[in-house]
C-alpha cells in the first residue's frame, strides 16, 4: 500500500516547472482533492498521517497544465518531522500557486498553516473544507471576511461530496493569470502576523478565528454521537467487543460459507476434473502426471490452497478492515486501549499497526514507520513477526481447527496474545531507548466513500494478487516435486526425531516446515491433508505454524526496513521458539492423556 | 497584601491538566516543547476543554476547538493548565 507513497530518491520534482502544492494539515481531505483534480488515485484513511510521502499528478487550467503536488499533511513549517521537511522543501522549490485546504472544524491550527505558508510570497488559493462537518458541530463561518483577513481568495468546500471543487480549480486559474500577487501590497492587506516568532502567528491565527467563527445551534449527526459512545470506556468497550466480533463474524463465518458453498465445488468439482482430464488424456502415468495432478499435484494443491483456502479470507478481510479504517474506529480503538499498552512497554498508537498485521506482515512493518522510536518499531515489527497471524495463515488455522472443538481457536488466540505480550515486555527491557507516550488526533467517525473505498479495496487485492501469488505458487511447486518424487520421505527421515519424536506430528508434517519458509499458511496447508491427525496435533501444529519463521516477503522487508541482521535474528528467534513452545505443550499434554 | 492574595489565588489554580476536573475548559499555561502538541494547537494561551481521563493509567480526551485530541498520561501530567 505504501509503494506509492514512498519518498523517491530523485530530487527531479523539485526541479519540475508549472508546480501547483496543494498543502494543509493531515486528513482534511487532501488526496480527495488530489484525486478529482488529476484523475490519480491515493489511498486515504480516516486518520492522520496517511500519506507520508507526496504524489504528483497532471491537472489542466484553461489550456494549460500544470504538476498538481500533494505534500504530506503538515501542521506547520517548522521542520519538526520528516514530513514538514519534505514540505519546505516544496515551498522553497518556486511553485507557481499553493492550494491550502483548511478544516472548517479546526480554524485555528489550520489558519496557522495558512499563515506561515503566505511568508514564501508565492499566490495562495484557500479551499475552507468540511464546512458541513462545521455546521453540524454547531460553527459557522464568515468567508469573505476569512477571505480579507487572509488576504487571499476562500473557497467554501465539501470535497468529499465533490462540492465547490469546481469553483477552486476556476480561482485558481484566476491567481495564475494575475501578474501580481497579493503579497505585494504588505501594506494595505491585514493578512500577516505582526511578529515573526511562532507565537506572533498563532495570536494572529487566534485572532482571525475570533472575527470569523460563530457559534450556531448545530445539530450532531448519529455518527457523531456514535463516535463519542465510542470514546467512553463504558459503551466505547462493549461497542469495540461488537464491533470486532461482527468483523471476525463476516471474515471466518463468510470465508467458510464462500469455501464451501462456491469456492470448494468450484475447484472439486470442476477446475480440478478439468485440469486432470487434460493431462492424462497425453501424459502417460508416472512421476510427471503427478506432479502435475497427483495427490499433491501443482494444479491440484495449486487450485485447492490458493483459490479455496486463502483467497476468501483475504478479501473479507480486507472489505471489514478497509471500512474499519475509512470510518475513524481504529483510531478510537487506541484510546480505549492505550492503558494496558502503555502497561506492556507500548502505546495504543499502535495497536492499528498491529491490527494492519493480522492482513498481512509487510504493510505492518512499514506503517510500523508511524513510532517514533526505533524501539517501539522493533517491538511492534517482532511481534507481528511472532505472534500475529497474517489472514492467509489464519485462514488455514481456521480450516484446520474446523474439524476440531472451537474451543482450540479460542486457546490459540489466547496463545498468541500471551506471547505478544512477553515479547513486549522482554524486548522493552533489553533494547536500550524509550517509547513515546501516545498523543493521538481523533478523527470524526463518517461512512466512508463509496469510490474510494472502492479503489482501495480494489488496490489492496490487485497487490496481494501481485505479492502473494507468485511466492504461493513457487510453494505449491515445490510441494509438489517433493512429495510426488519421493524426496520429502528422504527429508523426513532425518527430521523425524524432531518432527514425530519431541512434537509429536506425523511424518507428513515435515512438508509443513519446508513449505512454512517460502509462505505462512503453507505452514498450515499441509496439515489439512494430512488424514487422521488428532486434536492435540492440531493444535501443535498449528502453535509451530504461528510461530514459526515469517514469509519470505517479510524477510526481505525486514531487511530493508530495518538490517539484514535484525532478519536474520527475527528468523531464528521465531524458529527456535516455535519448536520449544509447541514441544512443551506436546510433552507436557501427554503428560495428562 | 491583596495583590499578593490574588497572585496566590491564581497560583493555587494552575493545576495539570491529568488531575484538573473533567467537563470543564481550560488555557494552556505550559506544555512541553513537543512537536506534536505544538501542531495540534496545544500551546501557551490556548484554550482547552478537557473531557474525561482513562482509568488504569489511560490518557486523557482533550477538545481543541472541533478536534478531540488523546494524550497519554506521562505528556498529559506535565501540561500544565490556569482553570
Amino acid at each position: 500500500m505504501t509503494s506509492c507513497h514512498e519518498i523517491k530518491a530523485d530530487a527531479g520534482v523539485y526541479q519540475k516547472p508549472n508546480k501547483i502544492l496543494l498543502m494543509g494539515n493531515p486528513n482534511v481531505g487532501k488526496s480527495v482533492f488530489f484525486s478529482h483534480m488529476t484523475g490519480v488515485h491515493v489511498v486515504s484513511s480516516n486518520y492522520a498521517g496517511t500519506t507520508v510521502s507526496y504524489t504528483e499528478g497532471e491537472m489542466k487550467l484553461g489550456d494549460r497544465s500544470y504538476t498538481l503536488i500533494d505534500v504530506p499533511g503538515t501542521y506547520s513549517l517548522e521542520a519538526n518531522s520528516e514530513a514538514e521537511a519534505v514540505a519546505v522543501s516544496f515551498m522553497h522549490s518556486n511553485p507557481v500557486a499553493v492550494l491550502c485546504v483548511l478544516d472548517a472544524t479546526n480554524l485555528e491550527r489550520n489558519i496557522k498553516l495558512g499563515l506561515e505558508l503566505q511568508k514564501y510570497n508565492v499566490p495562495i488559493v484557500y479551499a475552507l473544507n468540511l464546512i458541513d462537518v462545521a455546521k453540524r458541530h454547531g460553527v459557522e463561518i464568515n468567508v469573505n471576511l476569512l477571505a480579507q483577513e487572509l488576504g487571499a481568495p476562500v473557497i467554501p468546500t465539501v470535497a468529499v461530496k465533490g462540492e465547490g471543487l469546481a469553483e477552486v480549480q476556476a480561482e485558481l486559474h484566476k491567481v495564475l493569470n494575475e501578474t501580481q500577487n497579493n503579497c505585494s501590497h504588505c501594506a494595505s492587506c491585514l493578512g500577516c502576523p505582526k511578529g515573526s516568532t511562532e507565537q506572533d502567528t498563532w495570536e494572529r491565527a487566534r485572532e482571525i478565528t475570533a472575527k470569523v467563527r460563530k457559534k450556531v445551534d448545530g445539530q450532531l449527526s448519529f455518527l457523531d454521537r456514535l463516535g463519542a459512545a465510542m470514546l467512553k470506556p463504558l459503551t466505547g468497550l462493549p461497542l469495540a467487543i461488537l464491533i470486532i466480533g461482527l468483523s471476525l463474524g463476516v471474515i471466518v463465518g463468510g470465508g467458510k460459507a464462500l469455501r464451501a458453498v462456491l469456492l470448494l465445488p468450484l475447484v472439486n468439482r470442476i477446475l480440478v476434473p478439468f485440469f486432470r482430464m487434460i493431462f492424462s488424456s497425453f501424459i502417460p502415468e508416472g512421476v510427471l502426471l503427478n506432479v502435475l495432478i497427483g495427490e499433491y499435484g501443482i494444479f491440484v494443491i495449486g487450485f485447492e490452497w490458493i483459490i479455496a483456502l486463502i483467497f476468501p479470507y483475504v478479501f473479507l478481510f480486507y472489505i471489514v478492515f478497509s471500512f474499519l479504517e475509512d470510518s475513524g474506529f481504529l483510531p478510537r480503538l487506541s484510546v480505549l486501549f492505550d492503558n494496558i499498552m502503555r502497561k506492556i512497554g507500548i502505546q495504543g498508537g499502535s495497536v492499528i499497526t498491529i491490527l494492519m498485521g493480522y492482513g498481512c506482515a509487510v504493510p505492518a512493518i512499514i506503517g510500523s514507520r508511524t513510532a517514533t522510536t526505533q524501539k517501539e518499531r522493533i517491538i511492534i515489527a517482532t511481534m507481528v513477526c511472532f505472534a500475529v497471524p497474517c489472514i492467509s495463515q489464519t485462514g488455514a488455522l481456521i480450516s484446520l481447527f474446523a474439524g476440531f472443538s472451537p474451543l482450540l481457536l479460542i486457546i490459540m488466540i489466547l496463545l498468541s496474545l500471551a506471547i505478544m505480550v512477553t515479547v513486549s515486555l522482554v524486548l522493552g527491557r533489553v533494547i536500550k531507548g524509550k517509547v513515546d507516550p501516545m498523543v493521538l488526533e481523533i478523527p470524526n467517525l463518517l461512512m466512508p466513500n463509496p469510490k474510494a473505498y472502492a479503489k482501495k479495496l480494489m488496490l489492496r487485492m490487485k497487490h496481494f494478487l501481485m505479492e502473494a501469488e507468485v511466492p504461493m505458487l513457487f510453494s505449491v511447486i515445490i510441494a509438489a516435486l517433493l512429495k510426488e518424487t519421493g524426496l520429502l520421505d528422504l527429508i523426513a527421515v532425518y527430521l523425524e526425531p524432531l518432527v514425530s519424536g519431541w512434537l509429536g506430528l506425523p511424518r507428513e508434517a515435515v512438508i509443513a516446515l519446508i513449505l512454512g519458509i517460502v509462505r505462512r499458511e503453507m505452514a498450515v496447508a499441509p496439515l489439512l491433508a494430512i488424514e487422521g491427525l488428532t486434536a492435540l496435533q492440531a493444535f501443535v501444529g498449528g502453535t509451530v505454524a504461528l510461530l514459526y519463521l515469517p514469509c519470505i516477503s517479510v524477510f526481505g522487508v525486514l531487511t530493508k526496513e530495518f538490517s539484514p541482521k535484525v532478519a536474520l535474528a527475527m528468523g531464528l528467534g521465531t524458529t527456535v521458539s516455535a519448536f520449544i513452545v509447541a514441544g512443551l505443550i506436546n510433552q507436557i499434554a501427554h503428560l495428562f492423556i | 497584601m491583596a495583590l499578593a492574595l490574588r497572585e496566590q489565588e491564581y497560583k493555587t489554580e494552575l493545576v495539570d491538566i491529568y488531575h484538573a476536573p473533567d467537563n470543564l475548559t481550560y488555557v494552556v499555561e505550559d506544555a512541553p516543547e513537543l512537536g506534536i502538541l505544538k501542531s495540534l494547537g496545544i500551546v501557551k494561551d490556548a484554550i482547552v476543554q478537557k473531557i474525561m481521563t482513562y482509568k488504569l493509567g489511560g490518557p486523557v480526551l482533550l477538545q481543541v476547538e472541533s478536534c478531540e485530541i488523546a494524550i497519554s498520561k506521562d505528556i498529559a501530567e506535565k501540561i500544565i493548565v490556569r482553570g
